[in-house]
């Protein structure tokens, strides 16, 4: 991003520069967080019923203005859906920039590594055997799985590597074994299935946002302002790491704590994200690579600006899914990657340098 | 060459019909030509009495027209019945307990394949097949395969369209079981049922037509609203009933995924969610349990829980009285008459004060079923305890 210059610079011209390039990040990151406030906003004041906006907007700041109808359509149908978009979204969308920097790979996201195949497979044990993982949890049963078995997958993943030392290809070629593995497991169970269990897998692993309520939304804030903080504290050894492993130690950043801490992080962001909406692939692998193409590789820059293009193709999708066909679901899994990859190409195409070094 | 070949064929046509005489008198060395439900053309060398059953569900019909005990013919199913009706398979084995036990398994239905060595183990003659396996079957080669060892595969469809293939997929059983009175008096009275409901709704212009939610195995997933029908089984059974079906509207698609908001929006002036016996295999629904041991005083909890999930509450047709259950299973069976029947008692219940579902559905176990009704088929949040 910056310019190539080969004269050398006076001191203060590097300070100006350096400002000048801290001032354009944190104007990009508000212009990301600007533009999710707008798709926010039109993710819920689209829908199938017909509410003015004024009506809605007024609605939200005052919901004892509402009645019935207006208040379960707002609050409890469009207000869940929408915000858990924006959480799930920026939750896998920092899970995947995270994942590719520790691994040092750009096509490291939870959804390749397996931790949504594995999920899925947790579901399916719940869909198609009522089998639970951990007692019971009742009506819970398919997001615990989900999330058990997600978790299962990230600790697998975590053990291996322990027993080679934490080499990134090692994580990856487990992390591939898996995602393997646990189709062959699905497929298993999607052959047994019968045809309600059958239709309630296919819109489980397209990924479903129609699910959402607000405790689940709830627990996704959580999650996400628990593991983000951790992960903008970590981001000056984070950004030396990907100046190379070497580097980054000799830097006197303790690699492999880092990567096992990130991981945890991770695999924590991604169990809890697809447990409550199902496999949702490339908004983890695209939203960081779009995020790297517009600010570089800078954490600072890099993560909250993965975590709102994350936020920004799910909430798109939202209003995508609804468009279509007004009162019918689309599960968004199928949506995501055509709302994002028009922007994606676009940036791929204007940007004729390599963007991952 | 040509004419030669005419010839030939022409004199091969003649001793092939003077060897049918010839054989006339035996009726089961007799071939059977029959076009089935996927329009094909099958030649069946003799009756088959070494049947298998694509769906356990399909001796909904078969009882139906077999005059004695449906299980003769069958040596084995899949086991759909077991797993998703086992209120009818109890029936079934208090009725032919050691028919019941001998049935072997073939598996999930919705796998849509067949261990070729099974069949040809169980020396069956036959196997019908649902016509929604009719691709998968041609795909892998399943009927070529079984045509070769000797094993005849007919298609028949009480689901995907419902209406229009029961009473032809009826005479196809009929024809195959050699049950053809039994299969025609079924037809008979699934025609004079039928049409005591459309007799009426014709006269009804189709703008007068209330609006019905069809909610598909409501309560399945306890967190997710809802599955529908398009122009397709229970979405055309509200649509011979005299209702508008809200998911036609949609799409013309078999099956329709609708938004809560959507329903909310359309406020419909029926909502009717299917349900049947699933808690045997999967203890976390909270669909009503219908079927032949259905318990009212279960199932008034069961719909009211179904009525009072968030946005259904407030529905106009919930709190008229118009959110309604139904036996989930008459989608997949020739009994379907019954639910047009009732959702036509719903919809229009002054025209209909006459019509009385649970006699015609008694009067229909009397006539042709080898075992008597009970339990409970339907009911309403209104009425709920009836």
């Amino acid at each position: 991003m910056s310019a190539d210059t080969t004269t050398p610079l006076s001191a203060g011209e590097i300070v100006g520069a350096y400002r000048r390039r801290t001032a354009r990040r944190v104007l990009l990151v508000l212009l990301a967080a600007l533009a999710l406030c707008t798709t926010i906003l039109i993710d819920i004041i689209t829908g199938p019923a017909d509410l003015s906006f004024l009506r809605t907007l007024h609605v939200i700041v005052d919901p004892s203005v509402a009645t019935v109808k207006e208040e379960v359509i707002i609050w409890d149908l469009r207000m869940p859906v929408a915000l858990m978009a924006v959480v799930v979204g920026a939750m896998l969308g920092v899970a995947g920039a995270e994942m590719q920097t520790i691994l040092n790979n750009p096509l490291a996201d939870p959804f390749t590594l397996g931790l949504s195949s594995a999920a899925s497979f947790g579901a399916a044990l719940a869909i198609v055997l009522g089998f639970s993982v951990i007692p019971n949890v009742g009506g819970l049963l398919v997001t615990v799985n989900a999330f058990v078995l997600s978790l299962f997958a990230s600790l697998a993943l975590f053990a291996f590597t322990r027993l080679r030392g934490v080499t990134p290809e090692a994580m990856i070629l487990v992390g591939i074994a898996m995602l393997f593995t646990f189709n062959a497991l699905l497929a298993f169970l999607q052959y047994g299935a019968s045809e309600l269990q059958l239709a309630q897998l296919i819109f489980w692993q397209l990924g479903s946002l129609a699910r959402a309520t607000w405790p689940k939304v709830g627990i996704c804030v959580v999650v996400l302002l628990i593991v983000l903080p951790y992960f903008l504290s970590r981001s000056w050894a984070l950004t030396a790491l990907r100046m190379g492993e070497d580097k980054a130690a000799a830097l006197g950043v303790n690699v492999s704590l880092l990567r096992l801490m990130v991981l945890a992080g991770v695999s924590l962001l991604s169990a809890v994200a697809v447990s409550f909406v199902g496999a949702i692939a490339f908004v983890g692998l695209v939203g960081p690579h779009i995020a790297r193409i517009i600010v570089g590789e800078d954490q600072r820059g890099f993560l909250p600006l993965s975590a709102l293009a994350g936020a920004l193709i799910l909430s798109g999708t939202s209003i995508a899914s609804k468009a279509i066909t007004p009162g019918i679901v689309y599960p968004i899994g199928m949506i995501t990657s055509l709302i994002g990859i028009p922007f994606f190409v676009s940036l791929i195409l204007s940007q004729r340098k390599r963007h991952w070094q | 060459m040509t004419f030669m070949k005419n010839v030939s064929g022409f004199a091969g046509a003649i001793a092939a019909t003077a060897i049918t005489i010839a054989a006339a008198p035996n009726a089961h060395a007799e071939a059977l030509t029959l076009t089935d439900i996927a329009g094909r053309e099958v030649t069946l060398p003799e009756m088959p009495d070494k049947i298998i059953l694509g769906e356990g569900r399909m001796m909904y019909s078969i009882a139906a027209i077999t005059d004695g005990n449906p299980f003769e013919k069958i040596v084995g199913w899949k086991d759909d019945l077991i797993l998703y009706d086992p209120d009818a398979f109890r029936k079934f084995e208090a009725a032919f307990p050691e028919d019941a036990a001998r049935m072997i398994n073939f598996g999930n239905p919705y796998a849509g394949d067949f261990s070729i060595e099974a069949v040809l183990e169980a020396e069956a003659d036959l196997v019908l097949l649902d016509v929604g396996n009719l691709f998968k079957a041609e795909e892998t080669g399943l009927i070529d395969k079984l045509d070769k060892a000797g094993v005849s595969v007919v298609f028949i469809d009480f689901r995907r369209n419902a209406t229009e293939n029961t009473v032809p997929s009826l005479l196809t059983l009929g024809r195959v079981l050699g049950e053809e009175d039994g299969a025609l008096e079924f037809v008979d009275f699934y025609m004079a049922e039928m049409r005591r409901v459309t007799n009426v709704i014709d006269q009804i212009p189709a703008e007068e037509h209330p609006l019905v939610v069809i909610e598909n195995a409501a309560g399945w997933q306890p967190d997710f609203c809802c599955w529908s029908f398009g122009p397709y089984n229970y979405g055309r059974f509200v649509e011979l009933a005299g209702g508008k079906n809200y998911g036609s509207t949609l799409a013309n698609a078999y099956s329709v995924d609708v938004s809560l908001e959507g329903i909310i929006e359309a406020d419909p002036d029926h909502i009717i969610g299917t349900g049947a016996n699933w808690a045997e295999a999967k203890p976390e629904v909270t669909a009503t349990l219908l079927g032949y041991e259905g318990d009212p005083a279960v199932n008034a909890e069961k719909i009211k829980a179904l009525a009072s999930r968030s946005g259904f509450d407030e529905l106009r047709a919930v709190k008229e009285g118009n959110y309604h259950s139904i036996y989930h299973q008459f989608y997949n069976s020739p009994y379907h008459f019954i639910a047009v029947q009732q959702i036509a008692k719903w919809l229009y219940p002054d025209d209909f004060a006459d019509l009385d579902p649970q006699d015609t559905f008694d009067r229909m176990h009397a006539k042709f079923m080898p075992y008597e009704n009970s339990g409970q088929f339907w009911l309403s949040v209104g009425t709920a305890g009836n």
